[in-house]
């Protein structure tokens, strides 16, 4: 190289170099050229070597918790729970704690997809957004307005006020929201329960805390159900938090759950006859108390509720004494009591025990949620026959385009119900999944949103609140992929659209429509914090990770004992010997497989990790010539699964549970490991008078494959069982 | 040297119709006879014999070398360890081979102390087990370590961290006592070497001769340096004793010292000690038959009395044996403690069971069945499977303290079961090394000490008293 | 003031192994309140880069949690009752049975924080400290688990990733610990109660586990401490644990 450097090439060299420092990014509208800084620069908010915390809200379940990421560098590093937020009160379960494993899942839709075809499993990023953003303009255009279907999660509400916003403006049917919860829940069969005794379907709130003795029928509010870490506050308060009492719980359920095992009674009943155990004891109570059975009461016989359930007679007095001698007594219907062809009537039955109590109202008592500051009514989520008629549509061809987002209804909705086959008679899916689930391989399109902790948004809670809230998300880092917010997708589309739906939803992106959302709240009273202006109340909506009033306003429902109820005998599908009890995975939840460490976490009452297995009572499996580990089959009039043994000593002998929450297809590598099967693919599509599925009305048989299949449990069988049997 | 004449009193105890030329130490031949017949025995060697090299050496690559960087690469999570059972078939194996070992060292230094005739022909082919014996030993030790790597930061050297290593730690009393052993053996085993070696120099050529030439040290074989040459053997014979017991006792307080129910006795110290003991004189037994069965000359320097004497000896250790288990069992169970019981009943009962029955079988019913006769004992081949099953009890014995202890943990959450992986192999690997060793060293060096041989034929003599022949032997200084 | 000042003093004369019966930071756990939901489980995992291990390596036992929930059966059908879940990490004993064993000083008492810390860089993976740990509560690393990208993202930088062949176990969230001292520090006074919280503590829904200074009569965590129901577990053993156990409820509903 020569010493003199020409003035030409001089200016070549320096002008390379200036350019060299301006990069191109495709992604984010914001900004198109990045330049690379030195990092004695960082960005604002963030120092070398320290943290900045971002409260969101967590979306692993639409409890709506509120959380606080820890993040360093533009990485997430923790969460943990928002002490501001009144739900959660700054605790998380464990789902919330392994959210950073959905968020860097190795196993995520990394940009917009067109498959080659539905049921592919190629989800390489192959178009761009502006591509995707036409299809979906296309798909709201170029259709009837009748062909068009919504199918959502229980989260996020923003999406779905937004979506339920674009319906009516495009004069499409209202989205449907579903969620596997919602199913093992019947969250439609609570809700007509309530309507029913305490005039409105709205979201009830059991007050725990206060409460003195709580008959829980099916109720596993400390694992997945409904807002379990404001349940377990709850129920941490009733034990510990009154230093001159102890709060005594009684737990009726087939098999002792993890709730059960913390009662100070499991009492173990037939499934499906929680409603007439209600009515008897609440016919006994009444009867002590007034003299005479109160109305509501009458029909209930005694002895029929005892013959049938399994409880022995003695057991009906002990607990009626129990609950008549009980300042705050409460009780609690759970999925697994409402989940059944007679669970309208299990629900009414139990509902009304807590106005025989006379807690409507009173702590330790029975509340109404309140109401979200949005002012608008619950959106309750899809029953199953819901869920049926828009598969009938789907099936005769009159939905041309299907879009689903914050669900994975083909592994969420039972097979029975038939979705799979259903999707593959619409023309156009579209996926906004962030993962690549089962219901992305059977879409045509898939237009990943970005995962919870990236994105912006709010959340009404079910529960477990006093207060009046609106929890808010925010993104606690950069989107790591090219995924693009669903709410965004669907404004650029409707502003491409233009004319009347353009108009109709004049907002340019998500948080301009967050924004007129939350526009309402600036004048709302009682708040947490005020603002005179948007600007000022989104940065606090930020900081906070939402906006609650100041005063509780739990409703006060009323309730009469003058009608009778009835409630008949528990009907069951199949002709086997053994109920089939299934149940929500208290770690996984109904989303939580594709997380490698929350598939690692042992279930809290059998330990065993990574897999399924069915409970079988000790002497029942004996009587069989099963031991732990043999592969069984499992049948139904609807299906069969296949599934190691799990010799559970507190189940009834003529009862089996299995989890739900693993035999995934697709959803990752970590989903798909281990031998996980869905116990949804036993349950038929029988419903309940409310429209919810019947899932605990399931009688199965169970044939011995001579296979076997070690179950990878925590606890060491040896210790914990004993080494009499045949050691593992 | 002044003699003395004594008379042996098992001398008329002797069967009258046994020739007393069936006694080595009464069958002399020629010093160069003997030296001619050591030395053929260890050259001579046919395609059986490098068969079995080449399949030893093809084992110890494959199943010690190769699945050892496995383990390296990979980690510890190919062997069969795991919560509770951290400890398994590698410190199995360790405890194994220092047991094997202890037979070189009891016959070649404490027989030597105690002027026990019977041990003068095997005591080198028993030292040899020891050395290599300690081989495996230290193999077994590295085995086992998670980041074996960094194993230098035992070894007590000044270093810039300016960190020592822990001599709280049970481990480290290991650490030292194995080194002191292996080289004090090691050298015990050279010292008598010497003079074989010298021996071998005069009648090698090639590189032989150039290699016990070096080896030899110049021994020339002169008054002066026998005399320093037994001091020395003298002086190691009596400081490798306490080491021999102190190094098993050292080793049996990585278990005792713990706190885990099983190891947490006091008297695995002497326990441990006689286990190695039952142990190595078996492996004796088994070693001695296949060098007499397989090497030339072997039937003139080991012959049916040493079987005798050997088996005798296993005999009586297999009692004490007997005596030190039954005591490490009956106090614990009579004291009571829950776990302990809870421990034994586990043994007995649980899946390990079998293992438990099995040690008890070879380690008492066979010695104890067998041993007794006279005839019985003087059948190589019967002793060497007494030997085998002895060996076999003894590694299940060892395997029992350890993996199978281990499942059984205050917290019966955690309790596991065992189940060995790559050990296998490993181990395999390790038995195919310490023959392969052995093999090659019998055909290096001549492995009967002849001049031990020799000294004892020179003191023994037949005398005539009236009308019996009696044994004599005399008082050497 | 001068209390704190000699108890300080104490400590830095005071040889490794004559340390005090009660400790500087401790933990209750209230038995009663934990409901087994492993939320804890789930937050000292992501707070301390612990590697999951697949299906095969648990059914092994070789699970990487620094805590685990435990529970027994008692009774026969239909008389058959749970265990109160027990939560189960190092009880950082003030008497270590884990110290005096290694070879290479990897596993030592903090004479600052009275804690048994775990050295990962010395560890060289003879595992006689784990055998030694009455509660089994020693995790070792029996292979690498390498991250899938972008997993690796969420790593807390203030603790160590531990390479095969390494032993760890809980440590108190001792960079917690560190951080709330230094904050202390930086504002010139001392750690307040409750500004020290590890990640199990934190995230209980619950609150069933209490953390804080046990040698200061006034914090909650000492308080609990001395509950009637308070036990410590394999007290027998003398390890002199840092962790208080509260005895579950009554089944009649009465306290204590």
């Amino acid at each position: 190289m020569s010493e003199k450097i020409s003035r030409r090439d001089f200016l070549k060299i320096a002008g390379t170099g200036a350019a060299a420092a301006t990069v191109l990014t495709g992604c984010g509208p914001a900004s198109r050229y990045v330049t690379r800084e030195p990092y004695a620069k960082m960005p604002e908010y963030t120092m070398n070597g320290q943290s900045t915390y971002y409260a969101t809200t967590c979306r692993e379940c639409a409890a709506g918790c509120g959380l606080v990421v820890r993040t360093m560098q533009g990485r997430a590093l923790k969460t943990e729970g928002n002490k501001y937020n009144p739900v959660n009160l700054g605790k998380t379960c464990a789902r919330g704690q392994a959210t950073l494993d959905g968020l860097y899942n190795p196993d995520r839709v990394t940009g917009p997809v067109k498959k080659s075809g539905k049921g592919s499993q190629d989800f390489t990023a192959n178009a761009t957004w502006d591509a995707a953003v036409q299809v979906v303009t296309d798909a709201l255009t170029k259709n009837k307005p009748a062909e068009v279907a919504f199918l959502l999660g229980l989260a996020p509400d923003h999406l779905f006020d937004l979506v339920s916003d674009l319906c009516t403006a495009l004069g499409a049917p209202a989205p449907l929201r579903y969620g596997a919860l919602s199913l093992f829940e019947a969250r439609a069969t609570l809700g007509e329960a309530a309507r029913a005794v305490f005039g409105k379907p709205d979201l009830l709130f059991f007050d725990l805390a206060g409460a003195d003795v709580t008959f829980s029928f099916g109720a596993n509010f400390l694992e997945t159900w409904i807002s379990p870490v404001a349940y377990t506050r709850g129920f941490a308060n009733m034990r510990r938090g009154n230093p001159n009492k102890r709060g005594y719980l009684v737990q009726f359920e087939p098999r002792m759950s993890q709730t059960a095992a913390k009662a100070d009674e499991w009492i173990p009943i037939v499934p499906g006859t929680e409603g007439m155990v209600a009515a008897a004891l609440g016919s006994l109570i009444s009867e002590a108390k007034f003299g005479v059975a109160s109305a509501a009461f009458s029909n209930a016989n005694v002895a029929k509720a005892s013959q049938l359930s399994g409880v022995p007679l003695a057991t009906f007095d002990h607990l009626a004494k129990l609950f008549l001698g009980a300042a705050h007594a409460l009780a609690i219907p759970g999925g697994a009591a409402l989940g059944q062809t007679n669970g309208l009537e299990n629900g009414k039955a139990i509902l009304t025990l807590n106005a025989l109590a006379g807690n409507l109202g009173q702590p330790g008592g029975v509340f109404f949620t309140p109401a979200s500051p949005l002012g608008d009514e619950y959106h309750r989520p899809a029953n199953a026959k819901e869920l049926g008629d828009l598969i009938g549509q789907m099936k005769s061809g009159s939905i041309k385009v299907l879009f689903i987002h914050g669900v994975n209804p083909v592994f969420e909705i039972p097979q029975a119900l038939g979705f799979a086959p259903a999707l593959s008679k619409v023309p156009t899916v579209i996926s906004f999944s962030s993962f690549q689930d089962e219901t992305a391989v059977l879409s045509d399109y898939v237009f990943p949103d970005h995962t919870g902790l990236e994105s912006f948004g709010y959340q009404r809670v079910p529960t477990g609140s006093g207060q009046s809230m609106l929890s808010g998300a925010q993104p606690v880092v950069a989107p790591v992929f090219d995924t693009k917010a669903t709410a965004d997708v669907l404004l650029a589309a409707v502003a491409k659209a233009g004319g009347s739906l353009a108009s109709t939803l004049p907002s340019k992106h998500e948080v301009e429509y967050i924004q007129n959302k939350l526009g309402s709240l600036l004048t709302a009273k009682d708040g947490f914090y005020a603002a005179s202006e948007i600007e000022s109340f989104w940065v606090q909506f930020q900081q906070f990770g939402g906006w609650w009033k100041n005063t509780p306003e739990l409703g006060t429902p009323t309730a009469s004992l003058d009608t009778p109820l009835t409630v008949s005998q528990p009907e069951y599908a199949g002709d086997g010997d053994f109920y089939l009890f299934p149940f929500v995975s208290p770690v996984l939840g109904e989303a939580g497989a594709n997380k490698p460490w929350l598939q690692e976490i042992p279930d809290p009452t059998t330990t065993v990790t990574w897999s399924t297995w069915v409970e079988i009572n000790p002497k029942t499996a004996d009587a069989l010539g099963l031991d732990n580990d043999d592969v069984v089959l499992i049948t139904s009039p609807a299906g069969s699964v296949e599934v190691s043994v799990y010799k559970y000593p507190a189940i009834r002998p003529d009862t089996i549970a299995i989890p739900f929450g693993r035999g995934h297809t697709a959803y990752g590598r970590y989903a798909v490991q281990g031998q996980g099967v869905n116990p949804a693919d036993l349950f038929n599509s029988q419903v309940n008078p409310a429209g919810d599925l019947a899932f605990g009305a399931m009688k199965v048989t169970i044939t011995k494959t001579g296979k076997q299949r070690q179950l990878a449990r925590l606890e060491g069988i040896l210790g914990v069982y004993g080494y009499a049997t045949p050691a593992k | 040297m002044a003699v003395t004449a004594k008379a042996l009193p098992h001398a008329h105890a002797q069967e009258e119709h046994e020739d007393p030329r069936e006694h080595l130490m009464l069958d002399p031949r020629p010093r160069g006879e003997m030296n001619a017949m050591a030395m053929e025995a260890m050259l001579s060697t046919n395609w059986k014999f490098w068969l079995v090299i080449v399949i030893l050496a093809a084992t110890v690559a494959y199943c010690l070398f190769y699945e050892w960087g496995v383990l390296i690469f990979e980690g510890q999570g190919v062997a069969g360890v795991t919560r509770p059972d951290y400890w398994g078939v590698f410190l199995v194996d360790v405890v194994f081979w220092i047991g094997i070992s202890h037979a070189g060292t009891f016959i070649s230094a404490l027989l030597r102390v105690l002027k026990v005739e019977a041990r003068r022909p095997f005591t080198r082919a028993a030292e040899l087990m020891t050395t290599f014996g300690l081989v495996q030993a230290g193999i077994s030790v590295f085995l086992h370590l998670g980041r074996v790597w960094l194993t230098y930061w035992m070894i007590p050297l000044p270093n810039q961290r300016g960190l020592w290593p822990d001599f709280h730690s049970p481990l480290m009393w290991d650490f030292m006592a194995i080194t002191t052993y292996l080289l004090c053996s090691t050298m015990y085993l050279y010292m008598p070497l010497i003079p074989d070696l010298a021996m071998a120099r005069d009648r090698s050529t090639g590189w032989r001769k150039l290699l016990y030439r070096v080896m030899a040290l110049g021994f020339r074989g002169n008054e002066f340096q026998w005399k320093h040459l037994t001091t020395a053997m003298n002086i190691f014979a009596f400081a490798i004793i306490p080491v021999m017991f102190s190094v098993h006792t050292i080793v049996s307080w990585d278990f005792a010292m713990a706190s885990r129910p099983g190891w947490s006795s006091t008297v695995f110290g002497p326990y441990f000690v006689i286990g190695a003991l039952h142990s190595g004189i078996a492996a004796v037994l088994l070693v001695l038959f296949l060098i007499r069965s397989t090497m030339k000359h072997m039937d003139y320097f080991l012959r049916l009395e040493h079987f005798d004497f050997l088996g005798k000896l296993s005999l009586v250790i297999s009692m004490i044996w007997a005596y030190f288990y039954f005591n490490d069992y009956i106090v614990p169970w009579y004291g009571g403690g829950t776990i302990e019981k809870t421990l034994l009943d586990f043994l007995a009962r649980g899946p390990a069971s079998p293992l438990w029955y099995a040690m008890l079988f070879c380690n008492i019913v066979v010695p104890w069945a067998i041993l007794w006769n006279k005839n019985w004992r003087r059948k190589p081949w019967l002793l060497a499977l007494v030997g085998i099953a002895v060996n076999i009890g003894m590694y299940l014995e060892r395997y029992i303290i350890i993996p199978v202890t281990v499942t059984i943990t205050r917290d019966p959450f955690t309790w596991r079961l065992y189940h060995p992986a790559i050990e296998i192999p490993i181990t395999i690997g390790m038995f195919a090394l310490f023959l392969l060793l052995y093999m090659l060293a019998s055909r290096i060096i001549p492995l009967i000490p002849v001049w031990e041989v020799e000294e004892g034929q020179a003191a023994h003599s037949l005398r005539k008293l009236g009308k019996t022949e009696v044994v004599s032997l005399s008082e050497l200084e | 003031m001068s209390h704190a000042h000699e108890h300080a003093h104490e400590h830095q004369d005071a040889t490794p192994k004559a340390l005090s019966a009660t400790g500087k930071w401790g933990m209750v756990i209230d038995q009663d309140l934990c409901t087994g939901c492993q939320a804890c489980v789930a937050a000292c995992a992501m707070e301390n880069n612990l590697s999951f291990i697949g299906e095969d390596d648990v059914a092994y036992g070789r699970s990487m949690q620094w805590i685990r929930i435990e529970r027994y059966w008692q009774g026969e059908y239909p008389k058959v009752s749970m265990t109160d879940y027990q939560p189960m990490m190092c009880q950082q004993c003030g008497n270590a049975p884990c110290e005096p064993v290694c070879p290479v000083y990897a596993s030592v008492h903090s004479a600052s924080e009275d804690l048994n810390v775990q050295v990962y860089n010395r560890c060289i993976g003879t595992r006689y400290c784990a055998n030694n740990c009455p509660y089994q509560v020693r995790e070792f690393n029996w292979r690498d688990w390498p991250l899938p990208e972008p997993m690796s993202n969420r790593l807390n930088p203030d603790v160590t990733v531990r390479q095969r062949g390494v032993m760890e176990k809980c440590t108190f969230c001792i960079q917690r610990i560190h951080t709330g001292e230094n904050t202390a520090a930086a504002a010139n006074r001392d750690v307040l109660d409750g500004e020290v919280v590890p990640a199990c503590a934190q995230a209980c829904p619950a609150n069933a586990i209490t953390f804080g200074r046990i040698d200061d009569p006034t914090t909650q965590v000492a308080q609990l401490a001395q509950d009637s129901r308070g036990y410590h577990q394999l007290e027998e053993m003398n390890t002199l644990p840092r962790v208080t156990y509260l005895k579950g409820g009554s089944k009649h509903g009465s306290n204590g």
